[in-house]
């Protein structure tokens, strides 16, 4: 209890009643996200998750986000300006509006962002928002990543700049004929279309309920509060963080042909606890690249706006008012944030993304033990590509759809280990991994492996989560894969002395067993008789490993996830006794010794 | 009918409810005793007993029937406290249960550890063979491979084994030799397969049930047959009966090969129960049932007159606990009870949880040391609870302790202490508001045109203000409130279910399959029915129905079949029109241009135990009691002053009585707000008007 006698929000809010309120707002959010979850159709949304639901204000600042996904926390409010601007004068109950303008808001194309302006009293006090990654956009080829994309007429998305889709309650059917023209397997899109819409609809009837309980005045003063509470929440976090200036860098993996060294990253954060803000530049990165990786303004902005509320309490709500706490620096030209027209951004929300998390969760680290998190994995391998092809089982039916299978460890904490299941920084564990048989009842293709990979966790004090591997092979018709990783050449690194963890890696498996190792982004087309063999990155550990409590290494070892060896090579663990009898212990006594001398030789 | 008991021991207290032939109902209670929990059982009928000025011996010998309701598989799955189970797999996919399903909490938070398997990685063992998505044999059952793993499981003394293969539900036949080997090799080892337990697609889920059930064999045959022997020893020759997660009931026999349905069979009856008191109160169809213990609040539901199941049930926390994933009464859970404790966040907000008091050191009124404040300690400050008559006057409250650890509160928020303790209340009833918001909305439920059932000691202190938030008018508080899952189980059927797996499209429906499906369906409930003991001339009901999606939709909806067999196209029809309405009401969308794909066939038989409840006489004449005493009250809005206190005990059927007033009853405490109404019924349950 930190708190002295309570602050009046404006208007004399009672802070009980902004309790209930903000309760009531954020069920609306979860129903939302429920709604959209549940009733989508591709596994991108169903199963990956890759959707975030939220609640702007009339006036477009970002109210309520509840369990959004980091990357798409923060822009949500320019693309609602947008849309108020383009139809100024024009916006009416029954409205729904489609974005997905990297240029003007939007994370990247394939973020079909669904908008639903709610009206109370004829005043425009909301604007209800779905952001559904779309298994297909029209590309010009199956996959809505397209790293290597020259430009946007290259990438070939159809770009929706706050388009009206709905009047009256009645789609627009123009929009929906274009899209069916152009989008691969269209009635999927149709379907994920249905459930954005009806996701922000819900919302919209909820609100109006909300409002009709409690009065217009009393809403609008609720709102102001709640940023204002949100703020103090933030201003009270950072204050608690010490003063610095953290500068990190990272890289991306290489791009051959094109970016053939990868890309030097670069986040600066400054940190003022006396005045409880802190500001980051992002202006030291290169100028934009021809390919699609550049990051818009939002994606990129999401990322490290995420990291940082990695570091900080979990529980502050993130909103306009906690964010009036962050300022930014930005290039006039650069692949993080700032990328100039008609540069694509196809890749926004992932590689280049991916890496502005990491390096910024682990700029926090710099502050020294107790202070943010080790580099999770990166890269969308072969275990989240996207597939398509036509199914021989079902009269050649198209289909196409990103996987959610394999995916990388996750980055050690000061407190905890890697979380298996984390997918990429910037989903960051929140998604469903797919289901073996589901995908293969719905893809002509089967999976003969899909497990950790032992010693591959980056080792620590607390250790990074371990790589997975999986093989998939084509059971028919030949099967497009599309895989666009960036985790493959710079492995995820640890901090305060933890060790980094282990890159991934593709391998094509022939009829005849034998394996080659494909390039980090590759499109393949695999037949029948060949093989994808994915490995995927694993977390970055926190702190020495040799100060590892030894119970947790001797779980590590009983449970396969690291061996006797790495314990007592890089742990510094020895064990008296057998696994196969349960009878494996730690050797207190020579453990310590082992210890000793791995800490003798380490400082030589 | 004579005599019928229902127990349900929970992790405290062991609740009895004895019902005669004409249906009247007597409640025991007493402390739980986990080392032999026929001694419990024994000192809460023994309760009942010298009520009716009977012994307990005598009471058991004019039984017929007793169900019995346990929390023992429960709490062995949460402590770990079960067999030493071995786990197959196919070859490849040893991690089934490592990498679950995903899912995690809160984007921001790395403070936890990522959750361990059910079954230890080194307990997990691959075996050579694959069965593809159309049940071809990919790779075969590689015999001496298998001898050899079970030969080394025979080694390492397992105590179980759980058989789970991958498209085993499309073709069982490397799990059913898998099953022959055990029993040849371990004989007297108990093992679960998984097509005969759970026939689901998606492997971790299926995965997980059967490592459950296997593992809670070995104790459950054990638990079960010393209780039986138990009850004999203590004079009793009727039947028994095994409360299960279902909402219904099964024979011990039954229980002991399936032990995993007895998981939180607890909390499932208490949606039977509100499915009962709704219709003898002759409320509507859709009930809200409210169960509030000390450190939990349940939420379930009643729709339609029918319970609501999920597969999506878990031990433990959704994602990071163990998924249960068998089809269950759809209870949900959250940490929030009398112990919940009240704070101020850095922003200045008001908190209440997800931290608890507990029952050590427990509210600060409980005079235990503890001095953070909890909702008990609003809930005396604000004059709701009676300190000398807390739990019937068993236990006396530190009534200065409570005013203490309100009024610091009260003062960091710059409020009066009855401010502060009424802030309490209602920042604790939110929590409990949105639960059932969260069920209602996920179920298509309008709780205006719902009535809320509610049970548990300390549902009546906030359920009127829960329901008037909620716009629902009509909350039935029954006479039985605190043993409200005891009490279900009265009312409860022996059901039973079965699913078998059949992938269909609508578009090109395998009519042919699916009608086998629900033919071996049938079959199998036809056998259990004709298997079950003295009652094989009792109604009995047959439900089917399909777990399906849109055409590549992940999840399903369940949906009640429209015919019993498909003969044609518009049977078909039928069943598309069904699945329409049923993701129009859940989901707000219907998408009339797709086709439906049908996952998994389920039938489910309830036999009926009881006569069913039927509605109340016509309503007794309306009487206006006297109040037994004033005490002062605070309410948010009207403020403190004196407020008439009523003794359940003075309350006979058709009492009427005005808010603001109090209800005491021994283990239950009824707030009626101002503006309110209750009324006793015919049956003698309390009928609250919220809204008035």
């Amino acid at each position: 209890m930190t708190a002295k006698a309570t602050q009046t929000a404006p208007g004399g809010m009672d802070p009980v009643q902004v309790s209930v309120m903000a309760n009531r707002l954020d069920g609306i959010v979860r129903e939302m996200t429920n709604t959209l979850l549940r009733a989508a159709r591709s596994a991108v949304i169903s199963s990956a998750r890759d959707f975030s639901c939220c609640i702007v204000t009339g006036d477009n600042r970002l109210l309520a986000s509840a369990e959004g996904l980091p990357v798409h926390i923060f822009g949500c409010h320019v693309q609602t300006e947008n849309m108020c601007r383009y139809h100024e004068g024009d916006i009416r109950e029954g409205d729904a509006y489609l974005d997905n303008d990297p240029y003007g808001g939007n994370t990247h194309p394939a973020d079909h962002t669904f908008m639903v302006p709610v009206f109370f009293e004829g005043e425009h006090l909301f604007t209800t928002v779905a952001k559904c990654h779309m298994a297909d956009i029209g590309n010009s080829i199956p996959s809505s990543y397209y790293a290597r994309a020259t430009d946007v007429y290259h990438e070939g998305a159809l770009v929706f700049p706050g388009v009206r889709i709905q009047r009256d309650f009645a789609n627009i059917a123009s929009v929906e004929r274009m899209c069916r023209a152009r989008i691969r397997v269209p009635d999927q899109w149709y379907g994920d279309y249905l459930a954005g819409l009806g996701s922000a609809r819900i919302a919209e009837r909820r609100l109006k309920a909300f409002c009709t309980k409690y009065g217009r005045a009393e809403v609008k003063a609720f709102v102001e509060a709640w940023f204002d509470y949100s703020e103090r929440r933030m201003a009270d976090s950072i204050a608690r963080l010490p003063q610095a200036r953290l500068v990190n860098r990272g890289r991306s993996d290489p791009l051959a042909g094109i970016v053939d060294e990868g890309l030097e990253l670069t986040v600066a954060v400054e940190i003022e606890p006396a005045r409880g803000r802190i500001h980051v530049d992002l202006r030291d990165n290169p100028p934009s690249v021809d390919c699609g990786l550049n990051t818009s303004r939002s994606a990129a902005t999401s990322a490290v706006v995420g990291a940082i509320f990695n570091s900080l309490d979990n529980d502050i709500p993130r909103n306009a008012g906690s964010f009036r706490r962050l300022s930014f620096d930005y290039a006039e030209d650069s692949v993080v944030a700032s990328p100039v027209f008609p540069h694509s951004c196809s890749t926004a929300t992932t590689n280049v993304a991916e890496r502005l998390v990491n390096i910024t969760q682990s700029a926090f680290a710099q502050l020294g033990e107790g202070f943010g998190l080790s580099e999770g994995g990166t890269g969308l391998g072969a275990g989240m590509a996207v597939l398509s092809g036509r199914d021989d089982r079902h009269d050649g039916a198209a289909y196409v759809n990103r996987m959610m299978l394999s995916t990388n460890g996750g980055p050690a904490s000061p407190v905890a280990d890697g979380w298996v299941n984390y997918a990429i920084p910037v989903i960051a564990g929140l998604m469903y991994r797919d289901s073996v048989e589901i995908d293969e009842l719905k893809h002509p293709f089967r999976i003969s492996e899909l497990g950790l990979v032992t010693d591959s966790a980056g080792a620590g004090r607390q250790r990074g989560a371990p790589a997975q591997t999986i093989t998939y092979a084509p059971t028919g018709n030949p099967v497009t894969v599309v895989i666009p990783c960036d985790g493959q050449f710079a492995p995820p690194r640890g901090v305060v002395g933890g060790h980094d963890g282990t890159p991934g890696a593709t391998h094509l498996v022939g009829a005849n067993g034998e394996e080659e190792k494909l390039p980090n982004v590759i499109t393949v087309q695999l037949k029948k008789g060949q093989a994808i063999r994915g490995r995927d990155s694993s977390g970055g550990g926190y702190g020495d490993p040799l100060t590892r409590d030894p119970a947790r290494v001797l779980k590590d070892v009983l449970e396969g996830w690291e061996t006797e060896g790495k314990a007592r090579d890089v742990y510094g663990v020895v064990f008296t006794g057998a696994i196969a009898d349960d009878s494996l212990a730690v050797d207190a006594a020579a453990t310590a010794a082992r210890r000793r001398e791995l800490g003798m030789a380490a400082a030589e | 009918m004579r005599t019928r008991i229902s127990v349900d021991t929970g992790g405290t207290f062991t609740d009895v409810v004895v019902s005669d032939e004409t249906g009247r109902q007597w409640i025991g209670k007493a402390l739980t005793t986990p080392e032999r929990i026929f001694d419990g059982m024994r000192a809460a009928i023994d309760v009942v007993a010298e009520e009716l000025g009977t012994d307990t011996g005598s009471l058991l010998g004019a039984t017929d029937l007793l169900i019995y309701g346990t929390t023992r598989a429960t709490n062995a799955v949460v402590t770990g406290n079960t067999a030493k189970t071995a786990l197959l797999t196919t070859r490849g996919f040893r991690d089934v249960l490592v990498l679950r399903e995903g899912g995690k909490f809160d984007p921001h938070d790395y403070s936890q550890d990522y959750p361990d398997p059910y079954i230890p990685r080194r307990y997990t063992f691959e075996i050579d063979e694959r069965i593809g998505a159309g049940g071809e044999v990919v790779t075969p059952l590689s015999e001496a491979g298998a001898r050899e793993t079970l030969a080394e499981i025979r080694a390492r003394g397992f105590g179980a084994v759980a058989v789970c293969l991958i498209w085993a539900t499309a073709n069982a036949a490397h799990e059913e030799r898998l099953g022959e080997l055990i029993g040849e090799l371990l004989p007297g080892i108990p093992f679960t397969l998984s097509h005969r337990l759970i026939p689901i697609v998606r492997e971790y889920r299926r995965a997980s049930a059967t490592a459950i059930d296997a593992s809670l064999k070995p104790l459950m045959q054990r638990h079960l047959t010393q209780m039986e022997a138990d009850l004999r020893a203590a004079g009793y020759a009727g039947e028994t009966l095994i409360g299960t997660s279902m909402g219904g009931c099964q024979h011990v026999a039954e229980l002991v090969e399936r032990p995993i349905h007895s998981l939180k069979s607890g909390p499932a009856m208490a949606p039977v129960a509100g499915r009962a008191y709704r219709i003898i109160e002759g409320q509507p169809a859709d009930v809200i049932v409210c169960d509030t213990g000390g450190t939990t609040f349940d939420v379930g539901l009643v729709r339609d007159g029918e319970l609501v199941h999920t597969r999506d049930t878990w031990i433990g926390r959704r994602w990071i606990g163990h998924m249960v994933a068998m089809s269950t009464v759809d209870v949900r859970s959250i940490g929030a009870g009398g112990g919940s404790i009240a704070w101020i966040d850095a922003g200045g907000l008001l908190r209440v949880g997800p931290q608890s008091a507990g029952s050590v050191p427990g509210p600060a009124c409980y005079g235990n040391g503890g001095e953070a404040p909890t909702v008990t300690d609003a809930a005396v400050v604000l004059g709701f609870v009676d300190p000398d008559y807390f739990n019937g006057g068993r236990m006396a409250l530190d009534v200065p302790a409570a005013h203490r650890a309100i009024g610091r509160l009260a003062e960091a928020l710059g409020k009066s202490a009855d401010e502060a303790a009424a802030a309490v209340m209602t920042i604790a009833n939110e929590l409990m508001i949105k639960a059932i918001h969260e069920i209602t909305v996920s179920e298509g439920l309008n709780p205006r045109e719902s009535v809320l059932v509610a049970g548990g000691g300390a549902a009546g202190l906030n359920i009127v203000a829960i329901a008037r938030e909620l716009g629902c008018d009509t909350v039935i508080l029954p006479k039985m409130a605190s043993a409200l899952s005891a009490c279900g189980m009265q009312f409860s059927d022996i059901v039973f279910e079965q699913t078998q797996s059949c992938v269909t499209l609508s578009g090109s429906f395998d009519s042919a399959g699916v009608n086998a499906a629900l033919d071996r369906i049938g079959e199998e409930l036809e056998r259990f029915r004709r298997e079950l003991k003295g009652a094989q001339d009792s109604e009995s009901r047959i439900e089917l129905s399909v777990e399906a999606r849109y055409q590549g939709q992940v999840w399903e909806l369940s949906t009640p079949l429209p015919v019993q067999r498909f003969q044609g196209p518009e049977d078909v029809a039928k069943l598309v029109e069904a699945f329409h309405a049923v993701h129009d009401r859940v989901y707000a969308v219907r998408d009339s241009g797709s086709q439906v794909e049908c996952v998994n066939w389920k039938g489910q038989i309830a036999i009926r135990l009881a006569e069913p409840p039927q509605p109340n006489a016509a309503p007794p004449a309306a009487l206006r009691p006297e109040p037994g005493g004033h005490r002062e009250i605070y309410f948010a809005g009207a403020g403190r002053a004196a407020v008439p206190i009523y003794r359940g005990g003075d309350l006979a059927p058709g009492a009427e009585l005005a808010g603001p007033a109090i209800i005491e009853e021994p283990t239950t405490t009824i707030v009626v707000d101002p503006g309110a109404t209750a009324r006793v019924s015919a049956a003698g349950n309390y009928i609250l008007s919220a809204i008035g």
